[in-house]
């Protein structure tokens, strides 16, 4: 069958692409500030991926005799007066409502964040992928139709829109995720569709039809390879976005539980306590300030290098 | 085609959007939950079962033929109307007005309509949104053109930076770090300045002792105390105002920032930017006259979509200081199960977030005689 015959952008070898890694590289290592974002984005992930030998879980239980909203960092003098002195052993951050090491408690929740991070962007992206190029790609009622469902999602806040899920889905961890997801994915069929718009026009579209490669060949082993490297810089920067949405929502007290270590969590249990443990706000908003932020300046950074038109 | 046609396409696609919109959040409000859900914010405490019945008969819930209220409960065979029934007497009472009670927490049982919940909120949060909107083009506006005209030197750097961590910082997070900085430390060690929300607290250094009471114009607190003439409500009004607009802009600035550098990097690579410069006029001649002219256009019709982003976008805001708008109350709603008003809510947003876009589409091609659609 032809469609089984090798097509030409197969057979080109990856010549230049060993140059444009390095030139890649070297522009990473050009940017300071893209650095600063390599070394926050991989270190909460290395941090993440060690969290459980660091600490350990057990730690997150709770204990009516351990102390409460205490500080006893000697570093630090807040200032404020009636904060409780922890005694005994030094709590770097201080200690939370339940009498938790804080400084724990926010390696343990890292993992968490960025794993629904994770989750949502990859499953937004393979949405967008699949619904995007089919879109693009088909025309007609077809696209129409997707563009019209998510003219639907885009015209509700995501934030809103999370939040009337979880009022009838019920405060899961799981439902959360589902709640961020389906307020996201909408971007995603949005970009890999005009993606592929413009990709699909370009004489090797045409040369492969010519070629008699089947539609879905085309489309997903050449079309959709060629117009991903946008929706990667987006992926990146969306890690940070969704940590934000999604610890913003538990934050609201859309999370199954109090005592769960979620950094939105944390910070939750400060509201009540701003004027005596504001340590309790600080160092978990803190937190998901320097990952999002190091997701954020990667993906920028990533769009510069994959996007030659930026280069200077 | 002509813009009007446009226009009317676009009219006719958003009725469209905002009729799928409405069977959505239809299905996800009450198709998910057990009928009788349906009745809760219409019933009021003095309700017997017979006229429960009738009410759920009234709403469209239940068929005529239902014998008693335990049934429809029960969900007996030919007692519950299917959904695309239900549906159709919902959107009718809805397109009436009638969205049933408040559940609001502080709202007594079937005393506040909720469509008087959420109109006596929305000023608030219109307000919000306002300073929010103008404060970002004040302070996005001159970052945009700085960064363009120095680019990919320093003050472009920090204004990357600035504008990157606007959109890393958890809005929360920020408006409690405001409230620690002014109101804890600077009460405590100092005069107090800058009430953290629209209660003022009795340590407000600035305030003045008693703003007296101002006429309702408009609704919105800071414009009727400018119109009442009112100075001591509207010093009181536009000090709350200033830490939640400062939060709630965070965001939008940095997005205003890098959508006006970039279009002014564009601007300013124009041949006409060439021509102007040969002419021998002076750069602040060439950059303010000739390029920012052209590159605020996309900026400006912007303006238009970041108001309605603003305003459905307060609930973390609201939340956080207090702030007695909608935002704050669909996070209560939400915790009280008051899905009408989060119906309400969610429909409104969206009507005033496509109507936005339409606006500044149109405007766009208004305003620029090449676009033609």
């Amino acid at each position: 069958m032809a469609s089984d015959q090798p097509t030409p952008g197969e057979e080109l070898p990856p010549s230049g692409t060993a140059a444009e890694v390095r030139y890649g590289l070297h522009l990473l290592w050009e940017n300071h500030l893209v650095m600063a974002g390599v070394i926050m984005a991989v270190g909460s992930v290395v941090l993440a991926l060690l969290s459980n030998f660091l600490v350990n879980p057990s730690a997150a239980g709770t204990n009516p005799n351990l102390p409460r909203l205490c500080w006893n960092n000697p570093f630090v003098n807040w200032n404020i007066q009636g904060i409780n002195n922890c005694g005994g052993a030094v709590f770097p951050l201080g200690t939370d409502y339940y009498g938790r090491d804080l400084l724990k408690m926010i390696v343990l929740a890292i993992p968490l964040d960025l794993q629904v991070a994770l989750e949502v962007v990859a499953s937004a992206m393979v949405i967008g992928v699949v619904f995007g190029s089919v879109a693009a790609y088909a025309g007609g009622l077809i696209d129409e139709l997707i563009l019209r469902v998510t003219d639907v999602f885009f015209a509700v806040p995501g934030i809103l829109l999370a939040i009337v899920l979880m009022t009838i889905l019920g405060r899961t961890i799981s439902n959360l995720t589902i709640a961020v997801l389906i307020t996201w994915w909408p971007l995603y069929v949005r970009l890999i569709r005009s993606q592929v718009l413009s990709e699909k026009e370009k004489p090797y579209v045409e040369a492969l039809r010519a070629m008699g490669s089947s539609r879905p060949r085309i489309l997903f082993r050449h079309i959709v390879p060629n117009s991903i490297y946008p929706l990667l810089v987006q992926g990146t920067l969306d890690i940070g976005s969704v940590i934000l949405t999604f610890s913003t929502l538990v934050f609201l007290g859309f999370a199954p539980s109090p005592v769960i270590p979620e950094l939105g969590n944390l910070a939750n249990q400060g509201i009540d306590h701003i004027a005596t443990a504001p340590w309790l706000m600080i160092f978990p908003g803190l937190t998901i300030l320097i990952i999002s932020l190091g997701f954020n300046l990667l993906g920028d950074g990533l769009r510069d290098i994959f996007d030659p038109r930026l280069r200077r | 085609m002509k813009l009007y046609e446009y226009a009317i396409r676009r009219l006719i696609l958003m009725v469209f959007v905002l009729f799928a919109l409405a069977v959505f959040i239809f299905y996800l409000t009450r198709g998910l939950l057990p009928p009788e859900d349906a009745l809760s914010q219409f019933i009021t405490p003095r309700m017997n079962d017979a006229a429960k019945l009738s009410l759920a008969q009234a709403l469209g819930v239940a068929t005529k033929s239902c014998p008693s209220y335990a049934a429809f409960i029960g969900q007996q065979d030919g007692c519950v109307v299917p959904l695309w029934g239900q549906f159709t007497g919902w959107i009718s009472n809805a397109l009436q007005g009638n969205w049933g009670y408040s559940q609001l927490p502080g709202v007594t049982p079937g005393t506040l309509t909720t469509w008087e919940a959420f109109a006596e909120r929305f000023p608030f949060t219109a307000e919000l949104a306002i300073s929010g909107t103008i404060l970002t083009i004040l302070i996005a506006v001159p970052f945009g053109i700085i960064s363009a005209t120095h680019a990919n030197k320093l003050p472009d750097h920090v204004s990357r930076v600035i504008s990157l961590a606007g959109y890393s910082v958890p809005q929360f997070w920020f408006g409690y770090m405001l409230q620690i900085v002014f109101v804890l430390y600077v009460a405590i060690h100092g005069a107090g300045i800058l009430p953290s929300s629209s209660t003022l607290p009795t340590s407000c250094g600035l305030c003045l002792s008693d703003p007296g009471t101002i006429t309702s114009y408009t609704g919105l607190p800071v414009l009727d105390a400018a119109l009442s003439g009112n100075f001591a409500y509207f010093w009181d009004s536009l000090l709350g105002l200033a830490l939640p607009t400062i939060t709630l802009a965070l965001t939008t600035i940095g997005a205003l920032t890098r959508i006006l550098r970039s279009s002014m990097v564009d601007a300013l690579h124009q041949d006409y930017v060439l021509l102007a410069r040969s002419k021998g006029l002076r750069e602040r001649t060439v950059i303010y006259r000739h390029a920012l002219r052209n590159a605020l256009l996309p900026a400006v019709t912007i303006a238009g979509l970041i108001l309605a982003f603003l305003l459905g976008g307060v609930v973390v805001v609201e939340y956080v200081f207090s702030w007695p708008g909608v935002g704050a109350a669909a996070v209560a709603a939400s915790t009280a199960f008051d899905v009408n008003f989060l119906e309400l809510y969610v429909l409104v947003t969206a009507v005033i977030l496509i109507v936005a876009n339409l606006g500044v589409d149109i405007l766009y091609a208004k305003l620029d005689p090449r676009i033609r659609y």
